[in-house]
């Protein structure tokens, strides 16, 4: 898959937690709507090339462009904008703030985009009622099942409706029947809202639900279906 | 069975290997083992794990450890508080015997004592005079031997002054020359001005004999409101630092539940990891113990720098007394340990975490108003009726009370925390985020706010009574003090002694008038069979015809002349012309004097006082006599009263009038008004309570710091997720203001109200009208506020710090 028309790409990127290298020299680039699977063994630097890809750690070196922006040439203040508009996320623990109601977690992002309280709740509860967990809207994570808090948190990531949907092991800590409908429900709904998924995983299954499939290994990047890009 | 490591079996001895097997062959299904071994075995783990948990986890030992020392130290300074009176009173005992009750006769080992107490610049100065009748005199402590005739020892506080420019004119009034120092023995404190000077003219009317020093005394008990501010102090000081170990032990109690799920895993039963826990709790404050002791000893060495109601003391005299010691040393470690349990009951550690079973506390309202509720009814009473008197049991109501009401404010304030979050809902981001934070958990802040609680209600009521008593002692003086005037009485000798006396006051700078008189008791001649006491004796005032004119509407006046009053209160057999009374008339019941017998002249005519009365600046003579009508010799005790006003304008002119009186007779006493020695105590004492409110709320911050960075540590990976979502730094910054605002404004607002409640139950058993002292309580309210904003500011960098998508990494 070459970079043209795509969405986000990012190229030669290198970084280096101390003396170890996460990234050397990786590649990457996603269409809009693309489903794109980015797996490897741990350690490999799936992780840091999904936080390299959302501006959420600047590379050591290498660029991201989204769309016109080059991320990496942006203000801290910039990339968070960026993210709080156009970017969602699912991380496989700790991402639902444990005071709120499932509701006021998925309505979260919306307000810190500025969007009043009552609409952004009418819009997270839309999102609720799609992931399949209205019911519980009025409970907190800690009253919640492992799936319920997924589908929460993916309900969470897609309420902005962003372009970008980075998912790093959504379905890591569920079990397979959980993980399994989290997924359909994750990626349906984001080809629903023709918003882009990359999928951090290390599990073949999930990535069966993927379109593309990348295998990052030693800091470098090698598409499944291109061959080493 | 816990399957912590036993020594037992790791002995090296041939049975080692059979203990083993032993070990191993027990019943696993059996009962866990209990009893004080068990309980060593696991407290001493805790203790290994405190002090072997690397950086972090001495941090967590130390900042525990500092909480606790806190407390033990306050403990301590109140635990010597007895043996620092005691020490204080016993010095004061061993070095006096003024009106020894015995008087002895002149000998090789009597002397003849006096006391010539001074002020100089509103602070007071103790002097004696004396002079041996023979060459083994007794001396007080502190003193090696007497000092020679026109010498004084000095302590070296006034040997300071003494020496100093500021001391020039004290010098005039002390003429003796220094002949050394007195030893600590013979002071009350390192501060205290005093001194002992041999007198070479020192002789009866002047003073006292007396063969020894010390005397059988018990000291003065203290003023209702100064007995009520000790206690009332006590306890205000006391229940922020119960709060503050009880926050203390619980430091990093988060991460502790952790490392105890992991023992757990490996076999731990949950008694085990709850006494691991009170382990690792009893090692921060036996460390805290020790540091305590350390902070103690070495705070008690500015004890000279302090003077609080003119006692001021040696750092030796700050010792706890054995008991008390001995209950510190073992309730503060004892505290620790069930604060732990008491902290973890209602949370199960299981090996794959805390599981907290306990479903979320409905905070009852009932019982934290009742506690409150019930100090109040023990100190409502103590208003009603008659000014508070200390007794015991009135002691013990007090006590009780303010003790319950205050911490009644810190059972309180969870229930209103809580009631008020409840009813908190919408509100942009970082206040849905602090609120619902609140909502969720509020204890761990409100813990730390109680604190502040206690210790702002405590200043604020004992404020209020400070206030209240200086206001009520100044508005006195102030009245007392409108016309400036002093009084000066001693000895009279003659009456040509009493004008020159007048006329050298007349002749001091700023001095504007001087007046007197030679005041003395007459009384009905001794008759046999009939008691002495059944007629009052008259008073007398000898002086001028001028002199005479200020006190009576004389119609003429010539010396040789008598009047007899005709308006004096409180006479009930008026002195009548040609009656015969005795001038050395007996003035206690055990004088044994010759009567005197003079007759009243028949020329004596009747006039009128202009100001009759018995209250200060009122006169209440019987008789006014000019100085040739009588022999003054023959008075018995015969006083001159010496009235001197001054301008306010001159400097030092009330320095100046004291040296002059010093001159005319060093014994020479002084009334006046215009020093109020009760202003600077109370604005010493009520400054040095605001001081440490001020410290007691910076360290209640600390402690709030602590646990809102430890709050922020556990929750790191929300956090950034938080910022991986773009969430801006200012939102959760604002958030941890609010989640800190709030129990502080509310907490602020119930000390408030508790305070001023406290205070003006305070104001009102003490007889005082109900004056708020609004700076100060605007300080505390704004002190707290600057709490929020410390805490606040000393969060962020932590925050940010946790923001960072390292949190994100997992691998």
């Amino acid at each position: 898959m070459t970079p043209e028309g795509s969405l986000l790409v990012a190229e030669g990127l290198h970084k280096a937690y101390g003396p170890t290298p996460a990234l050397d020299g990786a590649d990457f680039s996603i269409h809009p709507g693309e489903v794109v699977a980015v797996m490897g063994p741990s350690g490999s630097g799936k992780s840091t090339l999904l936080h390299c890809l959302a501006g959420i750690i600047a590379p050591d070196s290498g660029t991201v462009r989204y769309g016109p922006h080059t991320l990496t040439g942006l203000s801290d203040a910039r990339r968070s904008a960026l993210r709080r508009t156009d970017f969602g996320f699912v991380f496989q623990f700790g991402q639902l703030v444990p005071e709120l109601t499932a509701l006021e977690n998925v309505a979260l992002p919306l307000r810190l985009n500025g969007t009043k309280r009552k609409e952004a709740e009418r819009q997270a509860r839309e999102w609720l009622e799609r992931l399949e967990v209205d019911t519980v809207a009025q409970q907190r994570p800690g009253e919640l099942s492992g799936g319920q808090g997924q589908r929460i948190a993916v309900a969470r990531a897609l309420a902005t409706r962003p372009r970008v949907v980075f998912a790093d092991e959504p379905t890591g800590a569920l079990d397979s029947l959980n993980g399994e409908r989290v997924l359909t429900l994750l990626t349906d709904a984001a080809r629903d809202t023709h918003a882009a998924v990359v999928l951090v995983t290390h599990e073949a299954r999930v990535a069966a639900y993927s379109d593309r499939e990348i295998v990052v290994r030693d800091g470098k990047v090698k598409d499944m279906m291109a061959g080493l890009i | 069975m816990s399957p912590l490591p036993s020594r037992a079996g790791d002995g090296g001895g041939r049975g080692g290997g059979r203990d083993r097997d032993a070990a191993a062959r027990r019943d696993p299904l059996a009962a866990p083992r209990t009893g004080p071994a068990v309980w060593g075995r696991d407290l001493a783990m805790g203790i290994r794990f405190a002090a072997g948990g690397g950086r972090e986890g001495w941090i967590r030992t130390a900042l525990t450890a500092a909480g606790v020392a806190l407390g033990v130290a306050v403990l301590l300074l109140g635990a010597s508080v007895p043996s620092l009176m005691d020490a204080w009173h016993g010095r004061e005992k061993a070095r006096e015997n003024l009106g020894q009750v015995h008087q002895p006769r002149a000998a090789d080992t009597t002397l003849r004592y006096a006391s010539v107490d001074t002020t100089f610049r509103g602070t007071p100065i103790r002097g004696r005079l004396v002079r041996p009748d023979g060459a083994h005199p007794p001396v007080p402590p502190g003193v090696r031997h007497l000092p020679g005739a026109g010498r004084m020892l000095v302590s070296p506080a006034l040997k300071e002054l003494l020496d100093s420019p500021e001391g020039a004119l004290l010098r005039d009034r002390l003429p003796y020359r220094i002949a050394g120092t007195i030893g600590d023995a013979g002071l009350l404190g390192p501060r205290e001005l005093t001194y002992v000077a041999q007198s070479a003219t020192l002789a009866a009317p002047d003073g006292y004999r007396i063969d020894h020093f010390g005397k059988n005394w018990d000291p003065t008990p203290m003023q209702t409101p100064a007995v009520l501010l000790v206690i009332m102090t006590c306890v205000a000081l006391l229940t922020p630092v119960m709060v503050f170990i009880g926050t203390s032990v619980r430091f990093g109690y988060e991460r502790r539940e952790r490392r105890l799920a992991a023992l757990r895993l490996v076999g731990a039963d949950v008694g085990t990891t709850r006494r691991v826990a009170s382990g690792e709790a009893l090692f921060g404050s036996l460390l805290g113990l020790l540091g305590g002791a350390a902070l103690f000893v070495g705070g008690r060495l500015s004890a000279p720098l302090i003077t609080l109601w003119g006692i001021n003391v040696f750092p030796s005299d700050v010792t706890p007394g054995p008991l008390a010691a001995t209950l510190v040393g073992l309730l503060v470690p004892t505290a620790a340990v069930l604060v732990t349990l008491f902290a973890q009951r209602g949370i199960t550690v299981e090996p794959l975490g805390v599981v907290r079973n306990r479903p979320p506390v409905r905070r009852r309202l009932w019982w934290r108003v009742a506690l409150p509720a019930l100090g109040a009814l023990l100190l409502v009473p103590l208003t009603w009726g008659e000014k508070w008197t200390d007794t015991p049991l009135n002691t013990a109501r007090f006590a009780a009370g303010s003790l319950l009401l205050l911490i009644g404010v810190t059972a309180l304030l969870p229930w209103l925390v809580d009631a008020v979050v409840s009813r908190l809902h919408g509100g942009p981001v970082p206040w849905q985020l602090a609120v619902r934070r609140l909502q969720l958990n509020s204890g761990s802040a409100t813990r730390a706010v109680s604190g502040i609680t206690v210790a702002v209600a405590g200043a604020i009521a004992i404020h209020m009574l400070m206030t209240g008593m200086q206001a009520g002692y100044a508005a006195a003086y102030a009245e007392s003090g409108k016309i400036p005037r002093i009084g000066l009485w001693g000895n009279a000798r003659s009456w040509s002694g009493t004008e020159q006396a007048l006329g050298a006051l007349h002749a001091t700078p700023g001095v504007t008038a001087a007046r007197g008189t030679v005041d003395a008791l007459i009384g009905p001649l001794p008759a046999a069979g009939r008691p002495q006491d059944d007629l009052r004796p008259w008073t007398l005032a000898v002086g001028s015809c001028a002199e005479l004119r200020t006190l009576a509407r004389l119609p003429s006046c010539r010396d040789g002349d008598v009047f007899r009053t005709t308006n004096a209160p409180g006479t009930d057999v008026p002195v009548a012309p040609g009656r015969t009374v005795d001038l050395n008339t007996a003035i206690g019941p055990d004088d044994q004097v010759t009567p005197q017998p003079w007759t009243v002249p028949g020329t004596t005519r009747p006039v009128q006082l202009r100001d009759p009365g018995r209250e200060p600046g009122r006169f209440s003579y019987d008789l006014l006599a000019t100085p040739s009508s009588l022999d003054l010799g023959r008075l018995n005790s015969p006083t001159a009263e010496l009235q001197v006003d001054f301008d306010r304008a001159t400097p030092d002119a009330v320095e100046h009038i004291r040296n002059t009186a010093a001159r005319i007779d060093p014994m020479m006493n002084e009334y006046s008004a215009v020093d109020n020695p009760h202003d600077g105590p109370y604005t010493s004492v009520r400054n040095g309570l605001f001081i440490g409110a001020v410290i007691t709320l910076l360290l209640i911050g600390a402690g709030l710091i602590i646990s809102t960075v430890e709050q922020l540590h556990e929750r790191r990976r929300l956090l950034s997720t938080l910022d991986a979502y773009g969430t801006r730094r200012a939102t959760l910054g604002w958030s941890v203001l609010w989640q800190t605002a709030l129990p502080v404004v509310l907490g602020l607002a119930l000390a408030l109200a508790c305070g001023l409640s406290l205070g003006s139950l305070l104001l009102a058993m003490i007889d005082s009208a109900v004056t708020v002292d609004w700076p100060v309580v605007t300080a505390m309210t704004g002190i707290g506020g600057a709490v929020i904003l410390f805490v606040t500011a000393l969060s962020l960098p932590p925050l940010w710090r946790m923001m960072r998508p390292e949190g994100l990494r997992t691998e």
